[in-house]
């Protein structure tokens, strides 16, 4: 999704009124002229001027470029399943590691990932295999952080 | 002399140097992937110096502190994914060099002027730490706010891009770190009821997000449009670094120097440093047009800046006992376990003990280029694994570097947002890297700013009272100008030429 200079500068201005209207629930330090709502009033000033001058850049220029132009992988469903199964994955370990566990999680991402890809299956279990082990044994044991365990492989820790 | 004898007598054992180099090679596992940090590396040694004496104690933690910043570099150079913030601002050149099949000598500018930085910023350190300490106390709320003004200025004017998408991106960051209770005025600011966002946006899962999952993204969507990248297989990492020191020697001197006096200052650090002198090189270099794409001169200057930074963080660590950064902060506090407490009277009491420490620096900046030239050949083999491969196991990298920021899922979270943000601001040519200076500097320019008007009573004039706050702010408002009168400049010019044609220029 490409947006012209137009659209950007129409966007950028809306950010800038979300932000100077939400700042006026933040209050300054008592006793003080400034305090939490000088930072997102000093940013949506910025980003309000710099909205116009996009805006008005662009439309002294004849508005070029189309509003919004779908990029040319939007079209290749391989790309938009690629994109999509990553953004899915991530989500995935985010809802079940702590349940399930980091090793089958992550042996799960990477083969899966991988498949979609089109890595063939048997290179993609193997390196799924390795690659969850060596992470597991690096930031698992050798650097102590605490992944999610799971019972029946507790041996690897 | 007889205390120098003393100090080498400490560093040059074989168990000392056995610790210099297993610290090494943790340092610059630890630095190459993207997620793990400098100050975990630093974190993680710390139980481990409990059994250690003090010189090979701080000389672990110093080695792989300077091995962890180089090595930010490499996932930055070969796939576009910088380990620190430090990195993020010559990564499009150095990417655009690998890309060209220049990845060697990419890495070994990199290479060979950090640790030319880093061994300029000891010397520094060793024959002028009290004199620059004393400057460096002189800086206050006033003069910081200007600093942090002059980085994030200077991350926008060195945007590839336009500077409008530019600020954009300085936009996003600044706003992201708005997020949480930790401002000035201890009000939770678009927490939406979240805990755990009431922290703030951590920036390295950000980071990881804006980089390394955005350009996972981007490999796929992209896969047959990118460039392949040429190896020959010449050798240049070490060989073109001659030419380069010869051809750009104001520009090394010049970054080493910026870097080890913006280091120095408690709170400034590398981040700032690279940014500086990037855009510092940029301006005076004599080929503008080719910074940010795969042009080596701005990698000199910044390369060299970042680890001078490095350096330069310890003299006020070790003169003062205030800690630049966090990985000064920690080393602090294993100075006074081992009984060296860091201030004045440590170059009175154990003077052998601080020229050891002096010489583990010279040490680790010049281990640092065999090591990092193994490291780089090693890594380099990264980009003859496939994207179908390589890609999957990157992005489990990057899940769990977030985790490990917090032991929070909240950082996979945050990673994921923060990825898909990238990469919808990289498909509209919005540069990445503003966005992350503004996450790590808009809290420091938010703090400065409250505390200079609560100390001026809300009088903007303090601002250019004192004499080095008048000097930088003068020089922020000039860096400010420059482009618009060159702007106006070039109107004026193209209007006298063509004067039918008054639309402005892109």
């Amino acid at each position: 999704m490409k947006f012209n200079d137009f659209v950007l500068g129409v966007l950028v201005l809306i950010g800038a009124a979300a932000i100077l209207v939400s700042a006026r629930n933040f209050s300054p330090i008592p006793g003080q002229a400034y305090g939490a709502e000088t930072m997102p009033n000093a940013i949506g000033i910025v980003a309000a001027g710099l909205g116009i001058f996009m805006v008005a850049k662009s439309a002294l220029a004849g508005f070029p470029g189309r509003a919004v132009a779908l990029a040319d992988w939007a079209r290749s469903p391989a790309a938009v399943v690629g994109v999509a199964t990553a953004l899915a994955l991530i989500v995935v370990y985010i809802v079940f590691s702590e349940r399930v566990g980091f090793v089958p999680i992550a042996f799960l991402i990477l083969l899966v990932f991988m498949l979609t890809l089109r890595t063939r299956i048997i290179v993609a279990v193997p390196v799924a295999i390795f690659a969850t082990i060596l992470v597991q044994q690096t930031f698992g044991r050798l650097l102590l952080v605490p992944l999610p365990r799971n019972d029946f492989l507790s041996f690897l820790w | 002399m007889d205390i120098l004898a003393q100090a080498a007598g400490l560093v040059f054992q074989p168990y000392v140097l056995l610790v210099i180099f297993a610290s090494a090679c943790f340092g610059l596992f630890v630095g190459a992937i993207p997620g793990l940090t400098a100050t975990m590396a630093t974190a993680l040694l710390v139980p481990i110096t409990f059994f250690m004496d003090p010189v090979p104690a701080i000389a672990a933690i110093v080695t792989a502190t300077a091995m962890a910043i180089f090595a930010g570099d490499i996932p930055g150079a070969l796939l576009r994914m910088p380990g620190t913030p430090a990195s993020a601002a010559y990564v499009e050149d150095a990417y655009r060099m690998t890309q060209d099949g220049r990845g060697d000598e990419a890495l070994g500018a990199v290479l060979v002027f950090s640790s030319i930085g880093g061994i300029f910023g000891t010397i520094v350190l060793v024959t002028t730490a009290p004199a620059l300490a004393e400057i460096a106390l002189k800086f206050s709320s006033f003069e910081y706010f200007w600093l942090v003004l002059l980085g994030l200025s200077c991350a926008i004017f060195v945007s590839p891009s336009s500077v409008t998408r530019g600020m954009i991106s300085l936009l996003i960051g600044l706003f992201a770190a708005t997020i949480g209770i930790d401002n000035p005025a201890g009000q939770p600011r678009y927490t939406f009821g979240n805990v755990e966002l009431l922290a703030g946006v951590q920036f390295i899962p950000a980071m990881i997000g804006l980089f390394a999952v955005s350009e996972v993204l981007r490999s796929i969507v992209y896969s047959k449009d990118r460039p392949s990248v040429d190896r020959s297989g010449k050798h240049t990492v070490f060989t073109r670094q001659w030419t380069n020191i010869r051809r750009y020697p104001i520009q090394m001197l010049r970054g080493s120097a910026t870097g080890t006096a913006i280091g120095a200052l408690p709170g400034a650090g590398a981040d700032i440093a690279a940014w500086i002198s990037y855009a510092v090189s940029k301006q005076f270099s004599r080929q503008k047009e080719k910074f940010g794409r795969g042009h080596v001169e701005g990698l000199v200057e910044a390369g060299a800046s970042n680890n001078g930074a490095v350096s330069g963080a310890w003299i006020p660590a070790l003169v003062f006992g205030i800690p630049g950064d966090s990985i000064t902060a920690i080393v602090i506090g294993v100075l006074y376990v081992k009984g060296m407490n860091p201030g004045p009277t440590v170059f009175i009491n154990d003077p052998q003990l601080i020229y050891a420490v002096f010489m583990v620096f010279f040490l680790a900046n010049i281990i640092m280029l065999p090591l990092g030239w193994v490291a780089i050949k090693g890594a380099s083999t990264l980009l003859s694994i496939p994207n179908r491969v390589l890609m999957p196991v990157i992005l489990l990298f990057c899940i769990v570097g977030s985790f490990a920021i917090n032991n929070s899922v909240f950082g996979v979270l945050l990673m994921l947002i923060f990825g898909v943000l990238g990469f919808i601001m990289e498909e509209n040519d919005i540069p990445i890297a503003p966005a992350i200076l503004g996450l790590v500097l808009g809290p420091m320019l938010e703090q400065n700013f409250i505390t200079s008007m609560i100390k001026a009573d809300g009088s903007f004039l303090a601002f250019f009272e004192r004499p080095i706050a008048a000097g930088l702010g003068i020089f922020t408002i000039v860096v400010w100008s420059i482009p618009i009168i060159l702007y106006l400049r070039r109107r004026w010019a193209g209007s006298a030429a063509s004067p039918k044609e008054d639309l402005p220029q892109g």
